[in-house]
């Protein structure tokens, strides 16, 4: 993961100024709570909305794939095809959209610097392009797959 | 042709019964006695009776698995003892009519002497559950009338820890049918847990929805880029759709060499108009529109 | 012109087979040439049923039951031998190398004379039991002949026999009254489930040797009803082989002879004649042959379906399938519908290693000469190659051995319900279409979402 890394690294002087009007830094004797809430805090300031507007879609395949995994653990796995297609489905949605938040997520700055090149030197767009194709493919094969 | 057998005997019963014919010139016995003998017991232990002049035992005999059977008797042509040629025990099932005889050991007075045990019987006779019926057969060669009597019955006991012998012997015949066992076919859970889930499920899109208007989500950018490039973005947009829509008519109806063509057409059209507008979005981009 | 008088000719054979269901090539070894006088009724009945009896005596030195490998006749009835046996050429060897080729054997005994020890190994090999000097002779002070055997009980007086089961046809059955002078008993053994008895002795008979008498029995091998009189031996190609204890029951003499029982006072003729026919009708395969007709399988149809493919190579599991056979019996000079005895059914197996289904085959149809056995049963749930067997062994018929093999497939691809048919996979259907709709809203958003200036406002009072 070098990409957070950097990420997390050029974010440094943004995070302390936006912290300023922030609850509290962090200390090394913090309880978990603290952690929590710090954590969330900086995703929320350092988070460019794009990106949360992608979080939330993640977050709506996590949830629907859930679903689909408890209603399998409740009423059995008939018909197993159907469960496979439709859980992988929400699963490959899931992996595919986090390669294009990896490939198009920036930080404000830099996403305001204009650059719109991911770390991998692949320009967003181009990573959409790709996110397109690859769910038509996934899509397919599920369709074909659940009879 | 057991039946007919047990008709045959019945009839020579009747026959043998009948004092009339030819009483000078019959076969029968006298002094006869049954007895039986537990091995290693004394003499005279055991049951002794006696068998009255050609006519039947009334109780039955029974003879353990250790027991010897003693049947004595002096065979008689008319009044006087006489050898007879055919001196025997004859032991039938009266269930199936399967019947063995055990010839005597006659001496030349008439005295005749047999001992079995259940060594000696057969094993189909071992089971059975019914006294089998035991029967002298004197006979001789000449114009005397054979005797063929009910001396007793014999009822065959065993211990019951003693496993029962069985014979099995293998005649062609009807076997018994086999009906294949079928898997029991998938069963669907309740209908009401299927659709509570399946709204479950479809409710995850408002929530998507919700979340999207929360965080801001807007479509305000279409405007600008359907004046920049309207034909590529409404061609890309809309080849998109019916790539999906190929997808769900292949789902419902279509035969997969129906849905290549269609999204080999498709699936140019979108490369080309979505390299379009693509290529707006990024000219967005990079005006910081984004 | 050629294959017309072909034709011609083979009716003609037909005509002339008409009897047998094997052949009328009789060969009759009797060795004293004198005797044929006695037997001239039965070989004349024989003669006038179709057969072309040839009598040899066994000493002849052109007598072979062979002719270039081929049999040489069709059945062979042998007489007892006076001298030490058969000679080479009726070598057990070669007698039962004549059954191996499907030919029939009847061979008859006499108690007044020893049967040679050639004889006794020939029936030990079929688990056929003489008693061990080969010389008994039944008697039965119970039921004989007063007229002819006051004195020494030897000519039995029996009962026709009736069924030999429950479950079996009975094809020595009828009326009156069948006399069995110095009859050579034998005994059956259990490792043979081939042999069937078709006559025993009264329970009250035993054997004897008379020339070795002391004036009681007192060590008798078998009694009554275990004696044997006459036996069969139908081998696995149903050739037969029949051994008659006593061959003074098919002389002249005996079959018009009035015959008495002690005790009873009626006088009756003997049956011996008409038992003699059924006798060699079945032992010369006039009576009891089982023939195959058409065997069809298919799928069940429903009625007004049009016709179905017949005798596919393929079913797949979970078929519903008909299968029906049509057999028919010869009986004496054609064939008529095969009728299964009241307690036997005539059963098809589905087997793969071994049967998935055996079910009693039901009738259901008849046609002049033949009747057809059907049933109808569900593939069973396991793919692979099955075959559709039917294996009839019975006492007293020529066996039937049929094994049809078909392939049992999967579902095809296509066969399955479609997913929205199953009501339990409805929640994975609307999932995968939820991933799909959300997916085409998340490319608009992603296309056309304007960053918004309040964003950073939300996130701070957050």
């Amino acid at each position: 993961m070098p990409a957070k890394r950097t990420t997390a690294a050029t974010a440094t002087p943004s995070i302390t100024k936006s912290l300023s009007s922030g609850p509290k830094t962090l200390t090394a004797n913090s309880s978990v709570s603290e952690i929590v809430h710090h954590v969330w805090q900086q995703y929320l300031t350092t988070t460019p909305e794009r990106t949360m507007l992608l979080d939330a879609f993640m977050a709506f395949l996590v949830l629907i794939g859930g679903i689909q995994f408890v209603y399998c653990v409740l009423a059995g796995n008939y018909p197993f095809n159907a469960f496979l297609s439709g859980f992988s489905a929400a699963v490959g949605q899931f992996v595919l959209t986090a390669s294009l938040r990896m490939q198009t997520s920036t930080d404000k700055a830099k996403g305001a610097n204009g650059m719109g090149v991911g770390s991998d030197g692949v320009s967003h767009e181009r990573a959409f392009a790709d996110y397109i194709f690859g769910s038509l493919i996934l899509h397919f094969f599920c369709i074909n797959f659940i009879n | 042709m057991q039946l007919w057998h047990t008709i045959l005997q019945l009839s020579l019963l009747a026959v043998t019964a009948a004092p009339t014919a030819a009483a000078a010139s019959a076969w029968g016995f006298t002094d006869a006695t049954v007895s039986v003998h537990a091995k290693g017991a004394g003499v005279g232990s055991g049951l002794k009776e006696n068998i009255p002049d050609n006519k039947a035992l009334t109780k039955p005999v029974s003879l353990g698995s250790t027991d010897t059977l003693k049947v004595t008797l002096t065979a008689r042509e008319g009044r006087s003892a006489k050898r007879a040629h055919q001196v025997f025990l004859l032991l039938q099932d009266p269930e199936t009519g399967l019947d063995i005889s055990y010839p005597f050991n006659v001496k030349d007075n008439g005295k005749s002497r047999v001992e079995l045990t259940q060594k000696d019987l057969p094993v189909q006779f071992l089971s059975l559950s019914d006294p089998l019926n035991a029967k002298l057969l004197i006979g001789s060669f000449g114009s005397s009338e054979a005797y063929n009597g009910a001396a007793f019955k014999l009822a065959v006991t065993r211990s019951p820890d003693q496993p029962v012998p069985t014979v099995e012997v293998s005649r062609y015949g009807k076997l018994p049918e086999i009906h294949h066992i079928f898997k029991d076919d998938p069963q669907n859970p309740p209908i009401v847990i299927t659709l509570a889930f399946v709204a479950m499920v479809l409710a995850t899109l408002p929530v998507l929805a919700g979340m999207w208007l929360f965080l801001g989500a807007n479509v305000r950018h279409l405007p600008n880029a359907l004046k920049a490039s309207p034909i590529p973005h409404t061609v890309f947009l809309g080849s998109l759709l019916s790539l999906e829509g190929i997808f769900f008519l292949y789902y419902q109806s279509w035969t997969l060499f129906q849905v290549l063509p269609a999204v080999a057409v498709a699936g140019t059209v979108a490369f080309i108009s979505g390299s379009r507008a693509l290529g707006e979005v990024q000219g967005r981009r990079l005006d910081g529109l984004r | 012109m050629r294959w017309c008088l072909s034709l011609l000719l083979f009716c003609f054979l037909a005509v002339v087979n008409a009897l047998s269901s094997s052949g009328n090539r009789l060969l009759v070894v009797l060795e004293d040439a004198t005797e044929k006088e006695s037997y001239s009724t039965f070989l004349g009945d024989l003669e006038a049923r179709g057969y072309n009896p040839v009598v040899e005596s066994p000493k002849s030195d052109k007598l072979s039951l062979f002719e270039l490998g081929e049999r040489a006749y069709d059945h062979v009835l042998l007489f007892p031998p006076r001298s030490k046996g058969f000679g080479p050429s009726l070598s057990p060897k070669n007698i039962i190398e004549f059954m191996n080729k499907d030919g029939n054997v009847l061979l008859a005994l006499s108690g007044k004379s020893t049967t040679p020890s050639a004889i006794s190994s020939l029936l030990l090999e079929l688990d056929l039991h003489l008693s061990t000097d080969r010389s008994s002779m039944v008697v039965d002070h119970f039921n004989y002949d007063i007229h002819s055997a006051a004195e020494t009980h030897d000519v039995l007086l029996l009962q026709r026999p009736g069924q030999l089961r429950p479950d079996t046809k009975s094809f020595f059955d009828g009326e009156g009254v069948l006399a069995f002078p110095s009859a050579a008993p034998h005994t059956l053994g259990d490792s043979n489930p081939l042999l069937a008895p078709i006559l025993s002795a009264p329970v009250t008979a035993y054997s004897y040797n008379p020339k070795e008498d002391f004036g009681s029995v007192e060590d008798v091998v078998a009694s009554g009803s275990q004696l044997a009189l006459v036996s069969a031996m139908q081998a696995r190609n149903s050739a037969r082989f029949t051994l008659l204890g006593s061959v003074e029951s098919l002389q002249d003499k005996w079959f018009s002879a009035t015959v008495k029982a002690p005790g009873d006072g009626k006088e009756s003729e003997t049956a011996n004649r008409d038992f003699a026919k059924q006798l060699t009708a079945w032992a010369f395969k006039e009576t009891g042959v089982l023939k195959v007709g058409k065997i069809e399988h298919h799928l069940a149809q429903d009625s007004e379906a049009p016709s179905v493919e017949l005798n596919p190579k393929i079913y797949r599991i979970k078929n519903e399938t008909v299968f029906s056979i049509e057999v028919s019996e010869y009986k004496y000079d054609k064939y008529v519908p095969f009728e299964v005895p009241e307690n036997d059914a005539l059963q098809l197996e589905f087997t793969m290693l071994s049967p998935f289904h055996r079910l009693d085959l039901q009738p259901s149809g008849k046609t002049e000469n033949s009747s057809i056995y059907s049933t109808k049963f569900t593939v069973p749930d396991q793919h692979g190659i099955f075959s559709f067997r039917v294996n009839y062994k019975r006492p007293f018929l020529t066996s039937i051995e049929e094994k049809h093999e078909v392939t049992v497939r999967h579902y095809a691809h296509d066969e399955y319900p479609r997913s929205w048919k199953i009501s339990g996979g409805w929640v994975w259907i609307a999932g995968l279409w939820s991933v799909v709709a959300g997916f085409l809203a998340f490319v608009i958003m992603w296309l056309y979402s304007a960053p918004t200036s309040t964003a950073s406002t939300t996130k701070k009072t957050q």
